[in-house]
């Protein structure tokens, strides 16, 4: 497939559209703001970002797989209402039983997405939207709608400590990302995720158990959720049974303005990352600026507009020949 | 039956396979051989029962009764994997494909090869990329980039990929439900050349089609089959389109009965 050599420039453009506009974001802020290049702000930029960042690493497999999981809400504030409860009750001791029950608890939800979606045929918005409102609803019950204090207070070295001046929660970011990224794009169950994404029936009569490989899918999705869970346990030293409420549509922001399309087959860990900044950035930059919170937003769904419609448009041959 | 004096071995064997979906019979009893290193035809009017034989033959449907044999040995398979196990492929005519794959992944689907610690298996992308063109090779004139996702390939050269690849996996049979029906007439043809050169390297295949002009320019021979049933068996070189359309929409039978 050659491509032309007048269009090559366009062919980039389109292909690395979200990275340009985030790199020219980025020029931008800092020419207009000094506070932006601080190192303070930037690690500001980082520890907001990784706890979505790492869900958005899980929903990656979910959309290129051709689905997504509106559950993860509530699995994040599932993991870090189970964690601090037992962390709670059981004081320092506790806290690897913590971390074990809220692991638990999220697979426990994964798995019921997975075999919903996988060996029952639900759709997975119905599923997902199902276990998200169950989930939720299960945690105002149990903790009467009322925060949980009282964790160890060392356990906010997780959320809050820092190593070689980075936050603790963004190099977990980094290592779900790197770790999650060779699973995706070296390995044979990422390559069957890209395979049932693009064409289920084809992939099962070759021989991949796509019913598995779903099924896995939201099995590591909810994984995700655990590990944010319990950074947010690290923040606060507490949990809030609405924590992370509206955390699944930001995630599934990210992914998509990362260049993964809905209709699943598609996509790239690099391009979630990027994407997951990308909306970062400009909630930063909106703050710096001094506008309302209730910006923000806005700036995510017109931004997750523009990057659809362009990819769209690029499709069509709006950039030179296709 | 005409075809059971024919020169060359059975491949393989339909004895007696009769299947029902509730109360609707799709096969009643139905017998057929295919001859070794030859193409054979199989046409009949929508309903004729063409694509459930295929299915029992290749082990998505399990018939009711009856029995077949491959290569001299009972073979019910339980799944398509346990028939290709043996060397059966069969070529879809729009499922074979995943299209945002490249070729060589979708040559490789199912069969990926991997390198390191054998839990995390890693994925041998170059070696499964400088194998996939040998693989080809053998079959197409002109292979299409392997690089490339199948998507990015037009609908001939991706038929091409699909036919080429059940031959390259050392398969005996290839079964092929209307490998040409969505392509035009320059593709058609590079479909049959990938078809000859199979049969010209000792494979033998079955193919389904409704275009007569195709079955008679590609098969050795044909079984036609009407409401469930085998009419009859003709070698190509030996009958007219004539015949089997009067034995597709059962003029043949009906002339028989009244004479």
């Amino acid at each position: 497939m050659s491509v032309r050599r007048g269009s090559r420039l366009a062919a980039i453009a389109r292909r690395q559209g979200v990275l340009i506009a985030f790199i020219a974001l980025i020029a931008v802020l800092f020419a207009a703001t000094p506070t932006f290049g601080t190192y303070q702000n930037l690690i500001n930029v980082l520890q907001q970002n990784s706890i979505i960042g790492i869900i958005a690493c899980g929903m990656t497999f979910a959309i290129i797989l051709g689905g997504f999981d509106l559950s993860v809400g509530s699995v994040t504030a599932l993991s870090s209402v189970v964690g601090a409860t037992l962390m709670i009750d059981l004081g320092t001791p506790g806290i690897p039983i913590g971390i074990i029950g809220a692991v638990l608890a999220c697979l426990l939800v994964g798995a019921t997405n997975g075999g919903l979606i996988a060996y029952l045929g639900v759709n997975p918005f119905v599923a997902t939207l199902g276990t998200m409102t169950v989930v939720r609803g299960l945690i105002y019950v149990a903790t009467n709608a009322s925060p949980r204090f009282g964790v160890p207070y060392s356990f906010t070295t997780l959320g809050l400590g820092r190593l070689f001046g980075i936050p603790n929660p963004a190099l977990l970011f980094l290592v779900v990302a790197v770790s999650l990224g060779f699973v995706l794009h070296r390995t044979r169950f990422g390559h069957y995720v890209y395979a049932v994404g693009g064409n289920a029936a084809a992939s099962a009569q070759m021989g991949v158990n796509a019913a598995r490989v779903r099924f896995a899918v939201y099995v590591l999705v909810s994984l995700c959720s655990a590990i944010s869970g319990i950074i947010l346990i690290g923040q606060t030293a507490s949990a809030t049974p609405q924590a992370a409420l509206g955390y699944e549509l930001t995630a599934i922001a990210a992914v998509i303005v990362g260049g993964a399309p809905l209709g699943g087959g598609h996509g790239r860990m690099t391009g979630t990352i990027v994407g997951v900044f990308l909306l970062g950035v400009v909630a930063n930059g909106l703050n710096l600026f001094g506008v309302s919170p209730f910006w923000q937003p806005v700036a995510t769904g017109l931004i997750l507009i523009a990057a659809v419609a362009f990819d769209g448009y690029s499709k069509r041959g709006g950039f030179g020949s296709f | 039956m005409d075809g059971s004096t024919q020169a060359p071995e059975a491949l393989l064997r339909v004895e007696r396979v009769s299947k029902s979906f509730g109360a609707v019979v799709a096969l009643q009893d139905i017998s057929l051989h295919l001859p070794a290193g030859e193409i054979t035809g199989l046409v009949g009017d929508n309903g004729a029962g063409k694509s459930t034989l295929i299915k029992i033959i290749s082990g998505v449907l399990a018939p009711d009764s009856g029995s077949i044999e491959f290569r001299g040995k009972p073979a019910n398979f339980a799944s398509p994997a346990e028939a290709r196990e043996q060397g059966i492929e069969t070529v879809y005519q729009d499922l074979a494909l995943a299209g945002n794959l490249a070729v060589w992944a979708n040559v490789y689907l199912g069969r990926e090869l991997t390198v390191g610690p054998k839990i995390l298996h890693i994925l041998d992308k170059r070696a499964m990329l400088s194998k996939t063109g040998e693989m080809l090779e053998r079959f197409i004139r002109n292979v299409p980039p392997i690089a490339e996702p199948v998507e990015s390939l037009s609908g001939g050269q991706r038929q091409v990929v699909a036919i080429a690849r059940a031959g390259a996996w050392g398969s005996k049979l290839i079964l092929m439900d209307e490998p040409t029906a969505a392509l035009g007439v320059a593709e058609t043809k590079a479909v049959e050349e990938v078809i000859f050169e199979l049969k010209r390297q000792g494979l033998t295949l079955l193919v389904i089609s409704h275009n007569l002009d195709q079955v008679f320019r590609v098969t050795d021979g044909v079984w036609v089959m009407r409401r469930g049933r085998v009419i009859g068996y003709r070698q190509t070189a030996r009958t007219h389109p004539d015949e089997i359309v009067s034995m597709i929409t059962g003029a043949a039978a009906a002339a028989g009965a009244h004479a």
